[in-house]
This record gives C-alpha cells, sequence and structure tokens, in this order.
C-alpha cells in the first residue's frame, strides 16, 4: 500500500533562482531551500503530490478551474516569463493522478482534469531548487488561490483529507510526500505591494508550529487572506497540505517574514 | 459589463509575442477589433491601469502591461498608479482587515 510520509512548503518568488546565483549557496534562501531539500532527499519519496496556484498561466478565464489535477505523462514549463529558470519536463505520476480524479466523485469532490497542460513558475521554481534532477514523478493538484471567489480554508483540508485516502488506499508501494507552494503574505502588481502583513503571517505561523489547524481553518477566510495581499489565498495550497499529513507540528519552519512566506518541513519517520 | 476582455488582453501580452508585438508598434490598431468597451479601450490606450483595476481587471494579469512596457506604462508609473488606489474606499476596507505590517 501506498503511504503519505512527508511534507513540505516553501515559496516561489520568482527572483530567487537568479538571486541565488548571484548571492550563492550562503546566502539565507539557498540555505533555506536546502535545508527543505535535505530533508526530501532523506525521506526518499517516489512521487510528490503538488498543490499549486497557478498564477493565471496554465489557466484563464476563459477555463478556471477551482480544483483540478494534473494527470499527463508529462507536464514542463515555466510556461510564464517570471523567474529566470532552465525549461524543465517534469514526470507525472499519472497513474496516481488519475486515480485521485476517479476517485474524488465518492469522496465529495468533482475535480477537473488536465491531461494536457504545462506549470508555472510556482511548481517550478520550488522544484528547481528542491529536485533540480527533475527525477520525482509529481500529482500536481492546482487548487484557485488567486482569482476571487477562492475555495474555503476547509474544502481545501478536505480535499487534501481526500487525498490522504486515496493515497493510503493505492496499491502500489509507493512512498507519496506533499508539496505546498504560496506566500501567506503577499501582493503582486496591486495597490499594496511591498506592505507584508506581520500580524498574520505571525498568526499563520503561530497555527502552522502548533498544529492548530482548527483555528487556522476559522482565521483564513477569504477577506483576512487577501487583505494581507491579493496572492495570500496560497496558504490554501498549504492547508491542503495539512489534510494530507493530518495534525503534526512541523519539524522545521522558518519564515522570511518580509518576503510574506516560510519553509516547512513534517516527518515522521 | 464583464472586463474579461480586458483580463484577455493582458493574457496574451504574456502568451501571445506576435499580439505584444502588435500592442506595443500600434497599440490602437491591435485592440481595434476586440470587444472591448468604450471605457475599456480608452483606459488601456491611457495606460490607466487604476481605472482598469477598479473595473476589475486581476492585478497580476494588469501586471504583464508594465512588465512589457505597453501602453505607455514602466514599473514605476504603474506602481504610482497602484498606489494612488490606496486612499480609495475599497483599499481601505482592506487596510482594516489588514495586521500592522512587517517593519
Amino acid at each position: 500500500m501506498a503511504e503519505i510520509v512527508a511534507g513540505f512548503g516553501v515559496p516561489h518568488t520568482p527572483m530567487f533562482p537568479e538571486q541565488v546565483a548571484r548571492e550563492g549557496p550562503q546566502s539565507e534562501t539557498a540555505q533555506l531551500y536546502r535545508a527543505v531539500a535535505e530533508h526530501l532527499e532523506a525521506v526518499q519519496p517516489d512521487a510528490l503530490i503538488v498543490f499549486d496556484s497557478d498564477h493565471l498561466n496554465t489557466f484563464f478565464f476563459n477555463n478556471l478551474p477551482t480544483f483540478c489535477v494534473g494527470a499527463a505523462e508529462r507536464t514542463e514549463g515555466p510556461n510564464d516569463t517570471n523567474a529566470r529558470i532552465p525549461h524543465y519536463v517534469v514526470p507525472v505520476a499519472e497513474e496516481l493522478a488519475r486515480g485521485v480524479h476517479q476517485a474524488g466523485p465518492q469522496h465529495g469532490f468533482d475535480l477537473a482534469v488536465s491531461q494536457e497542460f504545462e506549470v508555472d513558475h510556482s511548481v517550478l521554481v520550488p522544484l528547481h531548487f528542491l529536485t533540480p534532477r527533475m527525477h520525482i514523478p509529481i500529482v500536481p493538484v492546482f487548487i484557485n488561490g488567486v482569482a476571487p471567489p477562492l475555495p474555503l480554508a476547509r474544502r481545501c483540508y478536505a480535499l487534501g483529507q481526500m487525498v490522504r485516502q486515496v493515497v493510503e488506499a493505492w496499491p502500489a508501494r509507493q512512498r507519496v510526500a506533499v508539496l505546498a507552494s504560496g506566500s501567506f503574505s503577499l501582493e503582486v502588481a496591486g495597490p499594496r505591494v511591498g506592505i507584508t502583513d506581520g500580524d498574520w503571517m505571525r498568526t499563520v505561523l503561530r497555527h502552522l508550529g502548533r498544529a492548530e489547524t482548527r483555528a487556522l481553518l476559522e482565521q483564513a477566510t477569504t477577506e483576512r487572506m487577501l487583505a494581507a495581499g491579493n496572492v495570500s489565498g496560497e496558504l490554501l495550497n498549504w492547508i491542503a497540505l495539512l489534510g494530507v499529513i493530518g495534525r503534526r507540528r512541523p519539524v522545521f519552519l522558518e519564515p522570511q517574514m518580509s518576503h510574506g512566506h516560510a519553509y516547512g518541513v513534517w516527518r515522521w519517520d | 459589463m464583464s472586463v474579461y476582455q480586458v483580463d484577455k488582453v493582458c493574457w496574451r501580452a504574456q502568451h501571445d509575442p506576435p499580439f505584444r508585438e502588435r500592442l506595443s508598434q500600434d497599440p490602437a490598431g491591435a485592440l481595434a477589433e476586440l470587444p472591448l468597451t468604450a471605457e475599456e479601450r480608452e483606459a488601456l490606450l491611457a495606460g490607466n491601469v487604476a481605472r482598469l483595476y477598479q473595473l476589475g481587471a486581476h492585478p497580476y494579469l494588469l501586471g504583464h502591461l508594465s512588465r512589457y512596457g505597453l501602453f505607455g506604462l514602466t514599473r514605476e508609473s504603474y506602481g504610482r498608479q497602484m498606489k494612488a488606489l490606496l486612499d480609495t474606499p475599497a483599499e481601505q476596507a482592506r487596510a482594516r482587515l489588514a495586521g500592522r505590517p512587517v517593519a
């Protein structure tokens, strides 16, 4: 049977790859990604479920899913120009992705599916730092965290719970890890650019650190997240991750306060 | 009235290089055949992203316009227009919900 072995949360700031290339491995950002990458290497997952909010690159308002599973043989990108990273081809754990899509309705989730898709920097900046060889197949699960109306936090948590049930019922012996991509307080190209919501950061970090999931779900309303920044709904990816891994405290949780995001690791091996 | 067509212009500015080139060379011509409202067309051609934001265009998409220097926008002029919106009721309502900023 497949099992969930670890969870990871990181930001996907587009300028980080270039900045780290310039400032070297001792820079704060390089060290934080490396700390997460070392945990990921240690648990040796066979597949990586990636909760991600596409930035209106893969999807657009002509056809915008709230939840969508990417089930193809592979994906590639970035399909945007924000981050200076190589063009990557990433294998997809297609069978498991199909399994999530197929099992969804029985668990109350009628998911969209895409069988041919590219991904933007929000998937590939994390993978650029964490799995640069792109050797671990991913199961992309897209959550609309950027274009209101956003799904409720408790719905995203339930989505994570559903994914865990599918993985745990999966017949193949696979070690599956989960990755959440996104920030907690970030405004892109809006009026509040450069204003990081410190109170909201501390609230989110406290709840994550103490595994106070219920409190986090209650606090993370759409209005509160969007007050912290117009893409702060990316927190929903972390909330879905919590649904997968259950009520656990992180073994590593390090913020970059001024950026409005954090790096987290959940392990229990 | 949906602001969809404005969002679409912004999306194509990022994902449709020939269209981006036309927007750059002949903005009015590039928009001519698109079903924009008069107000949307005027705001786009004037680089009035503050107005487009207030009409409901997605800021992430609007940002593509300054990234590519379209409609006379620069990162600086874009940022100035957006900052000026902080005094509007909608943004003040957001600010009231927000917490203290990181120092």
